[in-house]
């Protein structure tokens, strides 16, 4: 497989998990949240990024997990 | 050294697998693991604590702190996998990793495992029996992760191959 196949299929990964966390995300409990928290977790739907996400929320890694949790989104990796 | 003789565990993986019902078949792959103390300072509840506290005490898991000569390695390989268009940072989270080991030849000998792979590595050495797809199922379930479809498929129809391949061999032999 050449590089650009690889980066095409990674492509296609990276779209398929933003999709899932999009799709099964429950918004209504994010826009009830404080700016700070409200934005970390629609920076984690669109990166799937836990450790910046979390640096967003000003939370440990495994508080921002469980708020994720909260949130309905899953992790897809 | 076999390759699984040791690994070292990122955060995000260590935090997700804390929260399994089977979480210490982790053990039975590896002879130790390696947390860096970057880990420790992101776990807090009293479950994964006190999961990875038994664990150090136990040997099974070992504190690793990050060496200057490491530390500058690592810059190095961020900087790296950063100029390479369309390769995620492999600064960020487990898929970064996952891409550089696939796209920089420099780093083709390096093996990361997702829970995905762990699981995988589990059932085919028999240290969790059970229909495949609903041991995965159990993982997705109680720590909110969610494997890529098509990836996991592709792993449960290999490891019900292996299992069928298993059951007929012995079939066989008790006909001989």
């Amino acid at each position: 497989m050449s590089l650009e196949e690889k980066l095409e299929k990674w492509r296609r990964l990276e779209e398929e998990a933003k999709e899932i966390r999009r799709r099964e995300a429950d918004w209504k409990f994010i826009e009830s949240l404080p700016p700070k928290l409200r934005v970390a977790l629609k920076y984690y739907v669109e990166a799937g990024d836990l450790y910046v996400a979390s640096r967003i929320a000003g939370l440990t890694i495994e508080e921002f997990n469980e708020l994720r949790k909260r949130a309905g989104i899953p992790n897809v990796s | 050294m076999s390759p699984s003789d040791f690994a070292i565990a990122d955060t995000c993986f260590l935090i997700d697998w804390s929260y399994w019902s089977c979480r210490d078949v982790l053990f039975k792959l590896f002879r130790a693991i390696f947390v860096s103390e970057t880990v420790l300072r992101e776990v807090k509840s009293e479950r994964a604590v006190e999961w990875i506290a038994t664990a150090l005490a136990s040997g099974q898991l070992a504190l690793y702190t990050e060496a200057p000569d490491v530390m500058g390695l690592a810059t190095r390989i961020v900087e790296r996998s950063r100029l390479v268009p369309g390769l995620r940072g492999v600064d960020l989270e487990n898929r970064g990793a996952i891409m550089a080991v696939d796209l920089l030849e420099e780093l083709s000998g390096v093996v990361v495992w997702r829970a995905l792979e762990v699981i995988r590595g589990a059932i085919k050495r028999g240290f969790i029996a059970g229909d495949p797809e609903q041991v995965f199922k159990l993982y997705e379930e109680e720590t909110k992760h969610r494997f890529p479809r098509a990836e996991l498929e592709a792993v449960i129809s290999e490891l019900r191959g292996e299992a069928r391949e298993v059951a007929q061999a012995g079939g066989g032999g008790e006909g001989d």
